[in-house]
């Protein structure tokens, strides 16, 4: 789980990696940092696999900001079920920077 | 490249509709909208902001296209360069500035849209769409009757107050479970329900319904339902959003 957080740690989903550094860049909008990272995962992962990566990146890029600009909150048993992991991941400190 | 039909065709439906009249924004503003969203990626203020410890403590002007209120122009600079530090203090001063709420929900959806498909195509390589062509029309201004301010900064329609003449937006079905299960996230847009359907319309083929969603017994995407959600946790937190 570090690993969604600080895009380094060991991940035990296949092909952590190349997804992770792919998120990274398509949200950079960089379009060399996205050719490099979209090669490695059609290389490892394969065409379609690419594509619906970047759509579910892309989409959650859209939907992070639903949630953001309506502060949506989180429903109370899934903030339950998380609490734990959220205070170690440091999750819990985004809501001290808004504004 | 193979990219599914199902995923170009929902994001074509998308793009097409911001240029038509909404709900509360005419299909030119719905457009301009749009171009701000990918304009304010270049804007110096923004960028000020986003360095700095707190947005408030950097004044100034945005660079803007201009064919935008102030607070609307505002309001997009915020959620393209800096949503994840949005908070309710910010919401009140917009709506306090002119923004009504309702025409607020509304911009949120066209913001949301422009920058998904934007990012859909710069990921997989595809040149950035043209704006869409404006259809003229007014917009038709309505509100569902049932919705209420108990969730989050604006008011929304649960599941339950959804009345005879409001569109379907959660899908109920006549037998089971409705397809959207009306969790927060799927009521954040629902005070306008033309904008909600716009988006999550989209969302679903680029992600996966909800009931593909939990049936953990196939995969129906060419990437698993774990690197989905491992993806999806990961944006969530390089944009800093607890949701």
């Amino acid at each position: 789980m570090a690993g969604v957080m600080d895009g380094a740690s060991e991940m035990r989903v296949p092909h952590a990696t190349e997804l992770l550094d792919f998120v990274a860049a398509a949200l950079s909008f960089d379009p060399v940092r996205i050719a490099a990272t979209r090669d490695a995962v059609l290389n490892t992962m394969g065409e379609p696999a690419m594509v619906d990566a970047a759509a579910v990146i892309a989409g959650f890029n859209g939907i992070t900001r639903i949630a953001d600009a309506t502060g949506i909150p989180l429903e109370d048993f899934k903030a339950e079920q998380s609490e734990n992991w959220r205070a170690t991941l440091g999750i819990n400190q985004f809501a001290n920077t808004k504004s | 490249m193979p990219i599914r039909p199902d995923l170009l065709q929902a994001q074509d439906r998308a793009w097409t509709s911001l240029g038509h009249p909404g709900t509360w924004w005419t299909g030119a503003d719905r457009v301009a909208i749009a171009a701000e969203t990918r304009h304010a990626a270049s804007c110096p203020l923004c960028a000020a902001r986003a360095e700095a410890l707190s947005p408030a403590m950097v004044g100034g002007d945005h660079a803007t296209l201009g064919s935008l209120p102030g607070a609307a122009v505002e309001a997009i600079h915020r959620i393209r360069t800096d949503s994840g530090r949005i908070g309710e203090s910010w919401i009140v001063r917009l709506m306090a500035g002119g923004m009504d709420e309702a025409r607020y929900v509304e911009l949120v959806s066209v913001v949301a849209i422009t920058i998904a498909i934007d990012t859909f195509r710069s990921a997989v390589g595809l040149e950035v769409l043209p704006l869409p062509p404006v259809h003229l029309g007014a917009p038709r201004p309505s509100r569902p009757v049932g919705v209420k301010r108990d969730l989050c900064w604006v008011s929304t329609l649960a599941p339950e107050d959804v009345g005879p003449d409001d569109p379907d937006i959660y899908l109920m079905r006549r037998d089971g479970p409705p397809e959207r299960s009306g969790a927060n996230i799927q009521r954040a847009l629902s005070l306008v329900p033309q904008a909600m359907l716009q988006w999550w319309d989209m969302l679903e083929v680029m992600y996966m319904p909800g009931p593909w969603m939990r049936d953990f017994t196939r995969e129906y995407r060419a990437v698993s339902h774990a690197q989905i959600e491992m993806l999806a946790a990961r944006v969530s937190a390089l944009n800093r959003c607890i949701y």
